[in-house]
């Protein structure tokens, strides 16, 4: 063989054995990032509600590896996807506290909050009964009470319905609502507000 | 019949929503009852409220702490 030929030679199994290393690259950098993915999306419901801003570090961190893996850069797409899994445990572990922390709320706030509309309930009965209302309260402010209540009682029936559907951040939502709705009312009604529910100052 | 309030030394519930009044001197229920709901005669809606404590809805005494639905 004279020696260009041997030099072609040479150059195509260079050519392709530096192919082949790339396509190995590719393809361990492709797998890394779809497992990467994967395992993110299995947890992506729950992070987005329970700690959302976690859960968009851990994104964008995928979406490097992506963007790197599509640039060809198939050693930074590898980097980047191999730290996610790690991530997602983190995540896991942060989902699992705040579940904890909101139903430990949630369960404080359904001993309290029955109370209060069971309070505002009673007065409001009475007061609908009274001849003339107490110096603090007119006609406007009574339904305005009244109708405050209505919404706080739904919102209770809606908070317990998300806590039982398992829907522990929505309940909590709702029942805060409740207790700002009740304590507004309480306000009016010339009610002394409960500890627990009044507002921080 | 209202909340029972918590024997000396209990800690206190924080969410307790039931509503209090401190009798004064010269108050009858009637007083409170206008007080409270506008109409001194709902003062039986006081009465009921604190049977456990009153005997008579005109015996009350001064310092007694009574339930206001």
């Amino acid at each position: 063989m004279n020696s260009k030929k041997y030099l072609i030679a040479i150059l195509f199994v260079v050519s392709a054995l530096f192919q082949a290393a790339c396509s190995g690259n590719k393809d361990a950098a492709t797998m890394a990032v779809n497992a990467a993915q994967e395992s993110f999306n299995a947890v992506k419901g729950e992070a987005t509600q329970y700690v959302p801003d976690q859960a968009k570090s851990v994104e964008d961190a995928l979406k490097s590896a992506q963007d790197n893996l599509d640039k060809g850069d198939y050693g930074a797409a590898l980097n980047s996807a191999k730290a996610i899994p790690d991530s997602v445990k983190e995540l896991t572990t942060a989902i699992a506290a705040k579940k904890t922390e909101l139903t430990t709320s949630f369960q404080g706030m359904s001993d309290g909050l029955p109370k209060m509309l069971d309070a505002v309930k009673k007065r409001l009965d009475i007061l609908s009964a009274s001849k003339k209302l107490p110096a603090n309260l007119d006609k406007a402010k009574l339904e305005g009470a009244k109708s405050g209540y209505e919404t706080a009682a739904k919102a209770w029936a809606d908070a317990q319905s998300a806590f039982s559907g398992g829907n522990v951040a929505e309940a909590v939502a709702k029942a805060t609502i409740v207790k700002d709705n009740a304590v507004e009312v309480m306000s009016t009604l010339g009610m002394k507000v409960p500890a627990a529910a009044a507002p921080k100052s | 019949m209202a909340d029972e309030e918590k024997p000396e030394g209990a800690a206190p519930d924080r969410w307790d929503a039931t509503q209090w009044h401190v009798v004064e001197k010269g108050e009858t229920l009637s007083e409170i009852s206008q007080k409270y709901y506008g109409d001194p005669s709902l003062y039986t809606k006081i009465f009921e409220a604190n049977t456990d404590v009153l005997k008579s809805p005109d015996l009350i005494n001064i310092g007694q702490k009574l339930r206001i639905p």
